[in-house]
């Protein structure tokens, strides 16, 4: 009787081989330098599949784990932030992993790896050997002044931390000065390259978070403002403070330029295009285009839907807007003529936020 | 011995027709009792009340449940995991799917391919689920403290309420009135630090029975794994990932007053203290959890033989105490429940019982704001079995719960079962005989909205419409007996289960908050097949059990704000599961194996990334010592994970390597 078993073990052998194919590990040429784009994939926070994905623009084809691909399989971390590059190496900040993944270029094989970091978020270099990385501080229910790290890219080491205020943002490098804008505070802490030291915090609006040096030397930085809700039912969202668009010269950070939005969301995501007088930013539920020269806010969005990333190539002006639906499915990202208009969209892993171009 | 009582092959033959076909299939049907109470394997559904010359059986819910597949873990196979959770039990015994994050940490059920909320716990038949999750962690379940746990899958637990969409789990302490004292007491120990320690005493006279479960257990976890990183792979220690304390204390006691009636009070205190293991690439977690439960019940049931009835009131207390560095994360939810049920015989081939339950939440949960938030529900019902002839069986049942933004959907069950080959009379014969039967049900069947789903800071949706399913299922049981010591026993049923209003939590245009809406549809369909072979023969008694599963669980239809593609398998759904199951005594000795494979199953709903099949081959020794004074001692050695598999239970979440433990269980009458 027992040998009707015989077949249904049998069985079980041949589903054990239903596994579908792993697609990853397949090598694609890379592509020709000026063809590639870098898309960046956090992955689901705790599951460790964040990966950065080479779109050649040529042949339209998608290296979706080019990290893995590149070396043997390995996972590049959990939660991928952003990735900064420096001549021909790139610095992927794998934040819940503590730590950057150094990567030749174009191959994405390994260079090393930057440890020694606490909940990293962007990264930013003046030279070969001269790198920085903000870093957040303290827990989510109350965060610590974060630093300002400065890393010696010859040795992928940290050199020193440079404290700056609650949970630093985008960096910015411009003139011999390292802007951070401290996304839980008011402020942006100007530290002094040379002397690796705090040179000045200059006061702004709530909620700066990123920041771009336009065509005629100046600082542009968003502030997304402050929300709270309410304790009790209905537990309604109230805005503490509105976002705020504004400019200062490097000589000048106290004389400020400031457009106020108004309070019915939040602006992020400060872009500029590659000839530095046109700037980009995510505004409820769109996306909006603005001159330099700009005296008010746009009222019309230039693209009208919500993006989780936004890049020009500065190759081309090409738009790329990346979309994260939820983080139970993969991404998309869509690529824009400069005009607005939609070219294509390809499939990446979950949670693209953001592009870089090599 | 038995793990599984796939239908009834192991009740008693006799007993199996007074209560199905014979003449007094109304309930407080009166059979002259055999002095003893069946051996366990034989427990029946319908519990063992026994008074002066006869026995009057209290009709268990599941009488209502005609024609849908239900299984039983046997108490001989629980007392194998006795020192485990309920996750480790059917993770180790059935084709079951458990979502499960690592040894002690969350594991979820998703019967038939549903949600771990589409799946409803209830102990001593009331509800357990956590009313703020609307789920069960199974790893917070020890399998000691009942002593019945069966696994109601499909449409037909609909008459359990809410939740009950894919199925409902049965946890229940039967007293036992067999009069004397006996209990035993184990102690475990195993791989990566784990402890444990077990006691159940028991004492029964004619009138009064009480028993006392315990069990505490602790486990390091520490358990090596190699990651592969961009230098190549490398070998770390898991962290964060123990087990601190995990005790369960649950005294139960019955009593019985004047001829017909009995009272019984139930309490189950349940707390562990874990790390919460976060995802091997996330740096330095220090997430821990505190759960406590408190559960009490108190009931009185009143049997005659024409009527029943019942009433049982009940009060929780559920604790979540999370923190990871920072501010701690608290929640305490409260539920007072009543429920009272009327049973009585319609003719001398029909029953009919109605009832009604109300419950009370008040929960205290720090993302619903600095406000206790409460909440009713309730339900009527009306549950109908009606016998035609011996060998056709009917249940028609109907509930309407009322739930604070409305009315639930009407839920109506109906089931079929037919005996198209009745057992034979003469069951002394050696000549194979065969008993076949077709079976048929469906219903419809929703879950309430949750109160995180309601009340949660921010993103809560008061105005979220219950989820509603509709499931049926049919099949085909056959028994095939060679006398009275080998049977094989083989079920095959098909069922489609649909889900319509899929609750999902999405970020909100424009200002990006996630809120729960009713947002898609999910259909489920496949095949359950087993088959059980069982002999016993002078000191020998053994089986082999075998089952698989087939699930296709896809979304059908969803709104343009659900993101998720249609027509993919649902994440962390595998489509083949088989379970193999071995076990055999012979005079002292006992020996088990256990196989149980798993097919790969999507980590995302886009149907790209994928945690690979699974084969895990598990095994157990154990022999018998007795001593004096009807005292013996039980040495057991269990071994999981036998092949050394290296595999992910969850992505990110590294599953033990082979573990060995050994338990030493003194029992005395």
């Amino acid at each position: 009787m027992k040998k009707q078993f015989v077949p249904f073990l049998a069985g079980l052998a041949l589903l054990a081989a239903c596994d579908p194919k792993a697609a990853e590990i397949v090598p694609v040429p890379e592509p020709a330098p000026t063809t590639g784009v870098f898309v960046l994939s956090e992955g689901r926070f705790g599951a460790g599949d964040g990966a950065v994905s080479i779109f050649d623009k040529a042949s339209k084809t998608l290296n979706v784990d080019a990290f893995g691909s590149a070396n043997g399989g390995a996972k590049l971390g959990d939660v991928v932030q952003s990735m900064g590059v420096q001549g021909n190496r790139g610095y992927i900040v794998v934040n819940a992993s503590n730590k950057i993944e150094v990567v030749t270029l174009p191959d994405f094989k390994t260079a090393g790896t930057i440890n020694g970091l606490d909940q990293p978020r962007y990264f930013t270099s003046t030279s070969a050997t001269r790198g920085y990385v903000t870093e957040w501080r303290g827990p989510f229910t109350g965060y610590l002044p974060g630093v300002l790290s400065i890393l010696d890219l010859s040795t992928n080491a940290v050199i020193r931390s440079v404290p700056v205020g609650r949970n630093p943002e985008q960096l910015l490098a411009l003139g011999g000065k390292i802007y951070v804008p401290n996304s839980l505070d008011n402020t942006v802490t100007i530290v002094d390259e040379a002397s690796a030291a705090v040179s000045s915090t200059v006061t702004l609006s709530d909620g700066p978070s990123s920041m771009v040096a336009d065509k005629d030397g100046n600082v542009w930085v968003l502030c997304s403002g402050f929300v709270t809700y309410l304790s009790t039912p209905p537990f309604t969202a109230t805005r503490v403070s509105n976002g705020a668009l504004i400019r200062f010269s490097p000589n000048s950070p106290a004389t400020q330029f400031k457009l106020t939005f108004p309070a019915t969301g939040g602006p992020s995501k400060l872009r500029i295009n590659p000839a530095k007088d046109q700037l980009y930013y995510a505004f409820g539920g769109a996306e909006y285009q603005m001159s330099t020269a700009a005296t008010a806010l746009p009222t019309t969005p230039f693209i009208r839907r919500s993006f989780s990333g936004f890049a020009i190539d500065p190759r081309d002006n090409t738009v790329f807007a990346a979309v994260a639906p939820s983080f139970s499915t993969n991404g998309r990202f869509i690529r824009y003529q400069a005009t607005g208009v939609a070219i294509d969209s390809f499939e990446v892993k979950v949670g693209p936020n953001g592009f870089v171009f090599y | 011995m038995h793990f599984f009582n796939f239908g009834r092959a192991a009740w008693r033959r006799g007993l199996l027709w007074a209560l199905l076909a014979g003449p007094g299939v109304a309930v407080g049907q009166q059979v002259p009792g055999p002095a003893a109470a069946p051996p366990d394997s034989a427990r029946l559904s319908q519990r063992q009340h026994r008074l002066s010359e006869v026995q009057v059986r209290a009709v268990g819910p599941e009488r209502f449940a005609v024609g849908s597949r239900r299984f039983e873990l046997d108490s001989a196979v629980l007392a194998q995991y006795r020192g485990g959770n309920l996750a480790d039990v059917l993770q180790a015994r059935t084709p079951l799917i458990l979502k499960n994050y690592g040894p002690g940490q969350l594991a979820t059920i998703a019967l038939r391919g549903t949600s771990a909320q589409h799946t409803a716990v209830l102990w001593n038949g009331l509800n357990i689920m956590l009313p703020t999750l609307g789920q069960n962690d199974f790893a917070l379940l020890p399998v000691g403290t009942n002593t019945r746990v069966s696994i109601q899958p499909g449409p037909a637990a609909a008459l359990y309420g809410s939740g009950a969409v894919g199925g409902a789990v049965l946890l229940n302490n039967d007293p036992d009135w067999r009069p004397g004292s006996r209990g035993s007491a184990q102690f475990d120990a195993g791989s990566f630090g784990l402890l444990g320690g077990s006691l159940e005493a028991r004492t029964t006279t004619p009138t009064v029975a009480v028993r006392v479960a315990a069990s505490y257990r602790e486990a390091q976890n520490n358990y090596s794994y190699v990651l592969r990183e961009a230098r190549g792979p490398v070998r770390y220690t898991l962290q964060n990932a123990a087990l601190r304390h995990q005790w369960s204390i649950s005294p139960d006691v019955a009593w019985r007053v004047g001829t017909a009636g009995e009272v019984t009070a139930a309490a189950w205190l349940t707390d562990a203290d874990r790390e919460i293991q976060s995802g091997v690439n996330v740096a330095g977690s220090e997430a821990r959890e505190r759960d406590q439960s408190r559960r009490l019940v108190l009931g009185y049931r009143h049997l005659a033989a024409r009527q029943q009835w019942a009433v049982r009131g009940a009060w929780f207390e559920d604790i979540i105490n999370y923190r990871d560095r920072g501010t701690p994360s608290n929640s305490r939810v409260r539920t007072t429940q009543a429920q009272a049920e009327h049973t009585s015989a319609l003719g001398a081939r029909g029953s009919l019982r109605l009832g009604a339950e109300a419950q009370h939440f008040a929960a205290l949960v720090g993302g619903y704001g600095s406000e206790t938030i409460t909440e009713n529900r309730a339900a009527a019902f009306a549950l109908l079995r009606y016998d035609p002839r011996p060998g056709l069986r009917l249940s028609a049942n109907l509930r309407q719960a009322v739930l604070p933004a409305g009315l639930a959907p009407l839920t109506p069950t109906v089931g079929l079962e037919w005996d198209l080959l009745p057992a034979p009379i003469d069951t002394l014969t050696n000549s194979p005989t065969h008993q076949l039967t077709a079976k048929a049900s469906a219903a419809r069947s929703y879950r309430a909205p949750t109160l995180n789903e309601r009340y949660w800071l921010p993103g809560g949706n008061p105005s979220l419409r219950p989820e509603s399913g509709f499931g049926s299922e049919a099949g085909l049981r056959h028994r095939l007996s060679w006398g009275r010591r080998t049977t094989l026993e083989t079920e095959l049923t098909a069922f489609r289960q649909d889900v319509d209003d899929w609750v999902q939590w999405l970020p909100t245009a424009g200002t990006g908050i996630w809120s729960p809406r009713n947002l898609r549809q999910v259909r489920s369909q496949g095949l359950e097949a087993s088959t059980a072979l069982r002999r016993r023969q002078g000191h020998y008694t053994g089986s082999a059990q075998m089952a698989y599963h087939f699930t296709d669980t896809r979304k059908t239809q969803g709104s343009t704000a659900d993101s998720d593609p249609v027509g993919v398998q649902l994440a962390f759904v595998p489509q083949h599961q088989a379970s193999f199951a071995t076990d055999h005594r012979w005079r002292d000795w006992l020996v088990s194996g256990t196989f149980v494979f798993t097919s790969f199953r999507y980590t995302s709903a886009s149907g790209t990334d994928f945690l690979p099949g699974t084969g895990l081959l598990g095994a157990t020794v154990g022999r018998t010592l007795h001593g004096p004074a009807g005292t013996s001692l039980l040495v057991l050695v269990q071994a999981a994970n036998l092949l050394n598999q290296a595999y992910d239970s969850y992505p990110g979440r590294p599953a033990p390597p082979r573990t060995v433990g050994g338990s030493l269980r003194l029992s005395w009458n």
